[in-house]
């Protein structure tokens, strides 16, 4: 299976506390969450405003994502 | 890679959604999605919102009437209040969009009451969550989903809706729900946490 990082190169990881902090700070909109899990993962409960890829159709799907963004995955 | 494709700013979130400890919604990403035709306007939106937060302060309203509690009726007044404040903000970006309109007569001649934020069917929520009514700390935390499930939707909405002042309009909604949530959060930290 892809990996995030095969897929986008450099990845950093941050803390959910900085993620959160981040959110916290800048305007909806601005940022982008995404989860790659699948759907019946995401029903159970995600972060509010996440778009839903799940990893498998990530590589056929990067053109639904802003590029001019933060983007924050999970 | 794809990075050279524009993607600059990626971070992975250690240990995902297990890890976070912010407000979560729930539901497929088709949740209440039918409550919009994706042709609405920036005045649309609004009035969607507002017939929304009028129905949640309904709910409110009505929920009072079943509690038993007398500090959960306190509370529940308390939340329906914020709701008229929250309406009245509504109101006011609806004036600066369409001045010549009547603001809140306008608003609400055409808005929906029948559901609460997030989408939900009012009298199916106040049976769904009639449990909820029992105490100060439960009628915060079922505020709080709601206010989340009201965010999440607002940001779904953006995907379907085309008109890009429409898009602002739920952007500058979504983040005046986040602001809720921050401010039930810090009320449950002094209620409960206190």
């Amino acid at each position: 299976m892809i990996s995030i990082k095969h897929l986008f190169g450099h990845v950093d990881s941050l803390p959910p506390e900085e993620v959160k902090a981040f959110m916290a700070g800048h305007e909806a909109g601005t940022y982008t969450f995404l989860d790659v899990r699948q759907p019946g993962e995401y029903e159970k409960g995600h972060i509010p405003g996440a778009r839903l890829i799940p990893l498998p159709e990530l590589e056929g799907r990067t053109g639904e994502l802003r590029r001019d963004q933060p983007l924050f995955v999970y | 890679m794809l990075k050279g494709k524009g993607f600059e700013q990626v971070y992975d979130m250690k240990g995902g959604i297990r890890a976070w400890k912010g407000a979560k919604a729930w539901g497929p990403v088709e949740l209440n999605m039918d409550m919009i035709s994706g042709e609405e306007s920036a005045a649309g939106m609004i009035g969607i919102a507002y017939g929304m937060e009028e129905g949640l302060a309904r709910f409110y309203g009505r929920a009072v009437e079943r509690t038993r509690d007398p500090e959960a009726a306190g509370l529940l007044k308390r939340l329906a209040a914020f709701e008229e404040k929250h309406k009245q903000a509504l109101v006011e970006l609806y004036d600066e969009i369409l001045p010549e309109n009547g603001g809140e007569e306008g608003l609400r001649a055409n808005a929906d009451y029948h559901r609460v934020e997030g989408g939900f069917h009012l009298d199916d929520f106040l049976k769904e969550n009639e449990r909820a009514f029992a105490s100060p700390g439960e009628c915060l935390q079922l505020a709080m989903m709601v206010e989340a499930q009201a965010l999440d939707l607002y940001l779904r909405f953006t995907d379907k809706v085309t008109d890009e002042k429409a898009q602002k309009v739920l952007f500058k909604t979504a983040e005046e729900e986040k602001g809720h949530l921050a401010a039930l959060g810090e009320l449950l930290e002094r209620i409960v946490g206190g």
